[in-house]
């Protein structure tokens, strides 16, 4: 083995020509997780910017007046400048609203979070923790980046065609048969993107079967292989159904064949049974990846054996299963009663293994040393958001209230605490744990605690106030709404700003960081599992010689963590440790 | 007052507690207490668990926090019984949660034989009601800066909605009554409720409704919870609850519209069957095309043909709207076939009439108005043979 492979991955080669070349044509799964890392942001601030625009135009209701000539003038209308007309229709400023929250969920689900933890931090650190040199399908790998790009093309390109206005759902008849040109390359971007999707499943699941290095069993794995095991699964399993729906949509579109279009002899609820079919389990693809880096955050952070290893990875895979058997709860006030009482008591049985895992995580601080950082600053902001965001789920479960409660701000702000609250400051708590060792660089401590304290209270300022919204009967996806709401509606406006300028001090903490952070250590937290022998950044085959495992990654009472000072991670007494042995 | 029974379900001011939940959107239907329970029980379950749990998270957080040199206390990382106890607890509260909410769901599900039969169709942008009489609400009320149809029902009697839609899926919420249904283009869906407090009272004189509470006066609203498009946001109706003899009077009045001259009935008709969702009267274009100043003139089409703008095209055009589509706008408008009567049309059409720019054209139109006004209260008073 030649002297280049045992420097940094993210180290430049002879010449500049010669480094870009290295990670356009790398098969290097940390630069393929790095690549994904950066366009995935990019679309994260894309998606952000969408919904900041969409609460600057909620922060007040249209209202009409007659100013002092007489005429009458259109108030509280943040899009009202951005109207124009275009291939002969007028786009008015509930279009551009309403263009501005398909956008928004498009890019947020599609091109952002489905991807963002298992493509980059998973991509990254999946085969470092099994110990393996990389991912069972180096070059799969890079063809579902550059997969996930020619598919982001087509997104963006559908918004130069005019935009997409039928919500990310893309629910038919409506969807079928608007006039906006982007609806066509918007699906084919989201088809696309689906194949990008499986192929990275397809990869984790052969990694993990066939990398894990000789004597890890599959207990010894840390918890979040077994979260992104489980999302592999889904992904492989689930994404293929998406596919198909979205192809036949396209196909109604194009050529008019009557699938889901009632105009055209088709049923416009199949299209809801089809796309909640991949849909819901498409949830769980986004969280249990963010469950997985709290499993690791708190074990790590908290210098202690997490509570219950096999429950939460035996929940994962519950979850996994039983997401597939829970599809029509989006659908109460759409299907029958009978479809209703079944999908309903299914729907009850995911809740118990979620529960189970907040238990376990909670339980593992007991008389744990729990290092007050960053990265476990969000780990309790997910515990608060999560559960709040899980425990607002059985309303909208329960068959009563979800009448009242379905398509209102209340599912909105439900969501948005498991989406954002839970796998969304996951994902940003684990970039700040696993930061120093894909960079090797540390980040200013102090300023990722500010930050992580303004996303905080900008989250819940943003969307605790959307629960009442919901519940005094505000529906989503409104341009406008009555005047009892506005109090409401600004301050969640003001509360996305704070969110907004946490995020901003993050992004300009790590450019700091990128630029001019000090070198990190190989082990600056006290972890055990793999990642944390390699160097910082670690080397292009990740480790010199495959490693030897020697302890799980949770044996925190008896093994002294590598590269390490032994005074500042001291171990417990053994005659206690002992006691609790495995 | 005709309304001092609080049998009646005279609206009572609602708690603090009751408007942080429902804002406006206090109990009034049959459905609404049931709902209203399983919600709290699973609130107070959930805050339960939240303080807990919460509590545990930052006071482990303090007290176990790390200090320089100070190793982790060992713990197990297991135990059974716990472990089961925080599956099998769960467990139990969710299956009532499952329960009760179906107990509370079904009655919505079976409506009474005897319900009152209210059609609704929907379309983009507006919510048509036809009650059994042939009654459609004339009356509008801005709601969110559009024009959003008035229409009440009867208290503490059961009606049925049986709903369409013309285009794509909208859903019907009635927040106050607690009920949901989508509405579709392909079949019918009904969904039944009791309201069960009078919010107003029909001055049948001077034709409004008098709210009973001076302080509740706004009644309830309708609101589409289905995206549709451009205006899914401005598709309301507003929704009076009226003692049951304002009702039969309301009901009746607004299906005999006899008294009311063409150019007023087709002005209320502009607002109460949703053309102002898309035709402005103010000359501005919006989804479709103005309504003033284009009487007598020529409207040019996408497939390069053209009419003038007459009677007969204004008729077709509401009857057949995809026949012609005017150059520079979409085909987005559904057909009004057997929605108008000959007499709503013909107001249809003396309306755009009367927004002629010829102040000949307005003139004929508002002599025609006059004549035909006479002899439609002629024909209603004259003895049926």
């Amino acid at each position: 083995m030649s002297g280049h492979h045992d420097v940094s991955y993210l180290a430049p080669k002879e010449t500049p020509w010669k480094t870009i070349w290295s990670w356009v044509y790398t098969v290097d799964h940390k630069k393929i997780g790095m690549m994904y890392l950066v366009t995935t942001l990019l679309m994260f601030f894309l998606g952000g910017v969408a919904a900041l625009a969409m609460r600057l135009e909620l922060f007040e209701p249209t209202t009409t007046v007659v100013n002092q000539a007489g005429q009458q003038a259109v108030e509280g209308q943040f899009f009202k400048g951005w109207e124009f007309t275009e291939r002969e229709q007028l786009v008015t400023a509930n279009n551009v609203y309403n263009r501005a929250f398909t956008l928004h969920g498009a890019i947020m689900v599609f091109l952002f979070i489905i991807p963002a933890i298992p493509a980059a931090l998973g991509n990254i650190f999946l085969p470092i923790m099994l110990g393996a040199k990389d991912v069972a399908f180096p070059k799969l790998n890079l063809m579902s980046w550059y997969t996930y790009v020619f598919g982001s093309l087509f997104a963006l390109w559908s918004i130069l065609q005019g935009g997409v206005e039928t919500g990310w759902t893309f629910y038919t008849p409506y969807s079928s048969s608007t006039n906006w040109g982007g609806v066509t390359a918007m699906v084919l971007g989201a088809f696309i993107l689906g194949f990008s999707s499986i192929f990275t499943g397809i990869n984790f699941i052969a990694t993990v079967h066939k990398l894990r290095v000789p004597g890890m069993g599959w207990f010894d794995m840390p918890l979040f292989v077994w979260a992104v095991y489980a999302t592999a699964i889904l992904q492989v399993l689930a994404t293929p159904v998406l596919g198909i729906t979205l192809l036949m949509l396209v196909f109604e579109r194009t050529f008019r064949i009557g699938i889901f279009d009632p105009a055209l002899g088709g049923d416009p609820v199949l299209f809801q049974h089809f796309f909640w079919f991949y849909s819901h389990p498409a949830v769980y693809i986004m969280i249990l990846p963010g469950m997985g880096i709290i499993s690791e955050i708190i074990a790590v952070q908290c210098r202690k054996r997490i509570f219950g290893y096999r429950a939460i990875a035996f929940s994962s895979i519950a979850i996994a299963g039983i997401s597939f058997l829970v599809w029509a709860h989006h659908m109460f006030t759409a299907q029958t009663a009978a479809s209703n009482a079944i999908f309903s008591a299914l729907t009850f049985l995911v809740a118990i293994p979620t529960a189970i895992k907040v238990f376990n995580w909670i339980a593992t601080m007991y008389k744990a040393s729990i290092a007050i950082n960053t990265p476990m600053l969000y780990a309790m902001s997910f515990l608060f958001n999560f559960t709040i965001g899980g425990l607002t789920g059985p309303p909208l479960a329960t068959l009563a209230t979800d009448i009242h409660l379905h398509d209102t701000y209340f599912v909105v702000a439900h969501f948005h605490y498991v989406m954002m609250g839970g796998t969304v400051l996951a994902f940003i708590g684990g970039l700040h744990h696993w930061w120093p060792k894909f960079t090797g660089r540390m980040y200013n401590e102090n300023v990722g605690r500010l930050g992580a304290v303004l996303v905080f209270i900008g989250f819940n300022v943003t969307f605790f106030i959307q629960f009442f919204l919901g519940t005094q009967g505000m529906p989503r996806r409104y341009a406008t709404y009555i005047n009892e709401f506005t109090w409401m509606h600004q301050i969640s406006t003001i509360g996305s700003f704070i969110l907004a300028t946490g995020l901003v001090i993050h992004l300009l903490n790590f450019v700091q960081s990128w630029i001019g952070g000090p070198a990190a250590p190989r082990n600056p937290w006290g972890g055990l599992s793999f990642e944390w022998e390699t160097d910082s950044p670690p080397i292009e085959h990740n480790f010199p010689r495959e490693p030897v495992i020697t302890h799980g990654p949770y044996d925190f009472d008896t093994t002294l963590p590598p590269h390490c000072d032994p005074r500042e991670f001291p171990l417990p007494d053994p005659a206690q440790s002992a006691r609790y042995s495995h | 007052m005709t309304v001092s029974n609080t049998s009646l379900g005279t609206p009572v001011l609602a708690s603090a507690w009751d408007r942080l939940w429902w804002g406006g959107n206090v109990e009034a239907s049959t459905f609404a207490e049931g709902v209203d329970h399983v919600f709290f029980y699973i609130f107070w379950v959930s805050l339960a668990f939240f303080v807990l749990l919460m509590w545990l998270m930052v006071y482990w957080a303090f007290k176990y926090r790390r200090r320089p040199g100070v190793a982790p206390q060992p713990s197990p990382s297991h135990n059974t019984a716990l472990e089961l106890t925080w599956s099998i607890v769960p467990t139990i509260l969710l299956a009532v949660m499952f329960f009760w909410g179906l107990i509370a769901y079904i009655p919505m599900k079976v409506a009474p034989a005897n319900a009152e039969v209210i059609n609704v169709t929907a379309r983009k942008w507006a919510w048509g009601l036809v009650y059994d009489n042939g009654a459609s609400p004339l009356e509008t009320e801005v709601i969110a800066d559009a024009a959003a149809p008035i229409f009440a029902l009867p208290v503490n009697r059961p009606i049925k909605f049986i709903m369409s839609s013309q285009d794509v899926i909208h859903s019907m919420y009635m927040p106050a009554f607690r009920i949901k249904r989508d509405v579709f283009p392909n079949f019918y869906t009904s969904q039944w409720v009791e309201a069960t407090k009078i919010t107003h009272r029909w001055e049948e004189q001077e034709k409004k409704f008098v709210p009973v509470n001076p302080a509740e006066s706004k009644g309830y609203y309708l609101a589409c919870t289905e995206y549709c498009g451009d205006q899914h946001s401005q598709m309301w109706g507003r929704v009076m609850v009226l003692a049951d003899a304002d009702y039969a009077l309301w009901k009746n009045q607004q299906a005999d519209t006899s008294g009311v001259s063409l150019p007023d009935l087709g002005a209320k008709l502009y607002k109460s069957k949703g053309c102002n969702a898309c035709h402005s009267v103010d000359g501005s274009a919006g989804t479709g095309p103005t309504w003033t100043g284009i009487w007598g003139k020529t409207h040019e089409f996408t497939d390069g043909g053209s009419a003038l703008v007459d009677e007969n095209y204004l008729r077709e055009s509401i009857l057949e709207p995809a026949k012609h589509i005017v150059r520079g706008y979409a085909n987005q408008m559904p057909t009004f076939q057997g929605q108008l009567t000959d007499r709503e049309l013909l107001a249809l059409i003396t309306y755009i009439r009367i927004l002629s720019d010829n102040p000949q054209d307005k003139a004929a139109a508002e002599e025609f108005s006059a004549r035909e006004l006479e002899e439609s209260k002629a024909a209603k008073n004259a003895p049926a043979n």
